[in-house]
């Protein structure tokens, strides 16, 4: 091989060397950052979560008995009961509502602009002062409503010491919170559908109601998808307003998983115990996110 | 030469690691060598605290006064929910954002069995002070001085890994426009002259107490149950609270007490207990320092002057529970040298007794004694500790087991009946619990 052709090769070589791995090197930053915020403290978990801890330390791998122990603990299961009840109770409300604003709020009207703005403003207000707002609202000695109540003539109105009552009121703080996110997202849908189909239908002479099941329902499934997928997944994790509001009483009325977590990590230190739960609750959502794609997916007009 | 020739040559390896060696051992030698550390230049300190009236003294008139001895303080205060696992984070990952945390003394064994608390005793402070008011400095200790251990340091010596900062405990507070100069006797007495104030409409109901699940409903349970004189475990720590007296002072204080007690109460906490005294709606409570302190400023109370103190009403005994503020210093703070200096200086005899004139209870028997003391309640404090005050099981899982009762306590007061029903549920709960902890 001559010189040159010797040269030519090895300039080759080290150019497909440095495109081999000059994506890598680009992309290595970010890789790390993912790792180191996202896997490690996974995997981390998964450890933790196999692992005895007493005394705030690691005293022994456990395997799987902290999930076993899981399923005869009445204080998880009720959690998870109470949890699933309140993610049902309170994004179909939230949904329903949020598609009648959005309905509402499609047409365009002298003053509609106002109040889409004003609609959205629960959703950016912090959870925790939301909380404060519905505890100074509900107490049952000086809240908003025993005095409405009072002035009426009635007696102190107890909503967070009555179990079915306080559930209720937690439900309802959500609702007034995240309904509308649903109607953000439902309005943002709405104004994307095609009008023809809208119009043919009010050529024929059908009903505002007809209208809506045959056409606007139908239409709209995809991204009523998406808000019901992304309120559950959201819900799931509801922490900060049960914290503020109730602890999880009365007895355990409101106690979420979030809150049975927290404790049993942070106030009674069983660390692997809360690991377990926490991991048990993740693939919970999981397959929840999964099951409703999976359904949006058979719902996506071809 | 060079700048850097210079340079390299001065620095040798060897000086490197002599002058390393000597910095080591000058940082070290205050700290932990000579068991006494001295106090760091600038007196910075960081003491963590939950926010309580309890401490209001201690923030409004100690605080200065160890400015001017040199302590640059920096007071940063937490809701009580949130400080145990945020303090508890901080020593366990020796994250070193305190010097001194003022921990509720139920959380010391938690702290003292994971180790990440000074031996204060080794670090020169005297335990043995006959100074000390017994029971106070006891809890200071860990594993405990007195009563049952677990088994995991059965036979481990005793640290004073804490110290009392604030002798607090509870105490009644009573309308002396109703029940008179001196304070009812007994549970019924209270019961019966406050039925009596409420028809003469003097208040709304004649006590007021905690419901909430949990820390707050044990709480307010636990003086009932020693008064009727109840024992929450025997010494091997079989769970002894649903004994026949443990089960009749649930069944009063889910019956009797709601039924006179304010609507609602069984989402009542402190600051809703607090306001139905200070506002002039309860006739009696029984409560800790914070806002027993309040009783007399026109500016935080209604009835200013119709406030009287007294030890907790007796069924058989008039026992009150310990629940005072104690002082640790983490492993990891960053100025250990002057949070033990401060330590030193705040429970002198001195300091005490300005902590008393400013209206705190000290922990210190000569500080009840001062001329002047800041509040009526001290007197009666010192009363109540001679009476009888017990704190609660030394056990790092306090938390649970109070959680596991709190839970099947509220569950009674909502239904306003069954709490015998109630102590059998949470006795189950808490031996299975315990079981799995390795108690048996």
């Amino acid at each position: 091989m001559s010189v040159v052709a010797r040269l030519s090769a090895n300039v080759r070589r080290q150019g497909e060397g440095l495109d081999l791995a000059l994506p890598y090197l680009l992309l290595a930053p970010a890789v790390l950052f993912a790792f180191a915020v996202l896997v490690y403290p996974i995997w981390d978990g998964i450890r933790a979560s196999t692992m005895s801890y007493r005394y705030g330390k690691a005293v022994g791998w456990v395997g799987f008995d902290n999930y076993t122990r899981l399923w005869s603990d009445p204080q998880f299961l009720n959690a998870l009961w109470v949890t699933v009840s309140f993610v049902a109770l309170a994004v179909a409300f939230e949904t329903v509502l949020g598609l009648a604003l959005a309905l509402f709020c499609a047409n365009e009207f002298r003053g509609v602009r106002l109040l889409r703005g004003i609609l959205i403003i629960p959703m950016v207000i912090t959870p925790v002062v939301v909380a404060i707002v519905f505890r100074l609202i509900y107490a049952s000695d000086a809240g908003m409503l025993t005095v409405v109540s009072q002035s009426l003539g009635g007696g102190p109105v107890e909503i967070l010491g009555h179990p079915a009552r306080a559930f209720l009121g937690l439900v309802a703080l959500d609702v007034w919170e995240w309904t509308p996110l649903e109607f953000l997202i439902l309005l943002a849908g709405i104004q994307s559908l095609p009008v023809e189909p809208f119009e043919a239908a009010r050529v024929d002479g059908a009903s505002p109601w007809r209208v809506l099941l045959d056409h606007t329902l139908p239409m709209l499934k995809p991204v009523l998808a998406i808000a019901i997928v992304l309120r559950t997944i959201d819900a799931f994790g509801t922490f900060d307003q049960v914290f503020v509001l109730t602890r999880g009483g009365p007895g355990e009325a409101t106690k979420l998983l979030s809150i049975y977590g927290y404790d049993t990590a942070f106030k009674f230190q069983d660390t692997g115990y809360a690991a377990a739960l926490f991991v048990t609750m993740g693939l919970l959502i999981l397959a929840a996110a999964l099951a409703a794609v999976r359904i949006m997916k058979g719902m996506t007009p071809p | 030469m060079t700048y850097r020739g210079k340079y390299l040559r001065t620095l040798s390896r060897r000086k490197l690691l002599q002058s390393a060696a000597g910095l080591a051992a000058a940082t070290a030698l205050p700290l932990g060598l000579t068991g006494t550390p001295a106090r760091a230049a600038g007196g910075k300190l960081i003491i963590g605290a939950f926010a309580d009236g309890g401490l209001t003294p201690f923030k409004e008139k100690i605080i200065p006064l160890a400015k001017a001895e040199g302590f640059d303080i920096q007071f940063l205060e937490d809701e009580y929910g949130v400080t145990l696992e945020k303090w508890f984070v901080d020593a366990q990952n020796k994250a070193g954002q305190y010097d001194l945390y003022l921990l509720d003394d139920p959380w010391v064994p938690q702290f003292g069995a994971a180790d990440v608390l000074e031996d204060l005793g080794a670090a020169g402070i005297d335990s043995a002070d006959t100074d000390w008011i017994g029971p106070l400095i006891d809890m200071g200790f860990w594993p405990p001085r007195k009563g049952p251990r677990i088994k995991a340091f059965q036979d481990a010596t005793p640290k004073l890994v804490t110290v009392p900062f604030v002798g607090d405990l509870q105490t009644l507070t009573y309308r002396n426009d109703i029940y008179g100069k001196t304070a009812p006797a007994t549970w019924d007495e209270l019961i019966a002259k406050g039925k009596e104030g409420v028809a003469a409409g003097k208040i709304k109901y004649p006590v007021v107490f905690r419901g909430v699940t949990g820390n707050p409903i044990v709480t307010s349970w636990y003086p009932v149950f020693l008064a009727f004189g109840g024992e929450f475990f025997d010494d091997k720590w079989k769970v002894t609270f649903n004994s026949d007296k443990g089960k009749a002072a649930a069944d009063f204080f889910v019956s009797t007490m709601k039924q006179n007690g304010p609507p609602g109460v069984v989402e009542f906490d402190s600051d809703q207990e607090g306001a139905a005294i200070l506002g002039g709606d309860a006739g009696a409570i029984i409560q800790y320092s914070g806002n027993a302190i309040k009783s007399d400023d026109p500016k935080q109370t209604k009835v200013a002057g119709k406030l009287d103190f007294g030890i907790v009403p007796k069924v058989e005994k008039a026992i009150a529970q310990l629940g005072i503020f104690i002082a640790g210093v983490p492993k990891s703070a960053p100025n250990k040298a002057n949070a033990v200096a401060f330590l030193k200086w705040y429970t002198s005899k001195a300091t005490q007794a300005k902590l008393s004139e400013a209206g705190s209870i000290p922990v210190k028997r000569s500080a009840f004694e001062v001329a002047n003391p800041g509040n009526r309640l001290i007197p009666i404090a010192l009363k109540q500790l001679d009476a009888g005050a017990v704190p609660r099981p030394r056990t790092p899982d306090w938390g649970k087991v109070e959680e596991l009762l709190g839970i099947e306590l509220n569950k009674a007061l909502q239904a306003g009946s069954g709490g015998g029903a109630a102590l059998d549920l949470a006795a189950a709960s808490v031996t299975a619990y315990l079981t799995k902890q390795g108690y048996y």
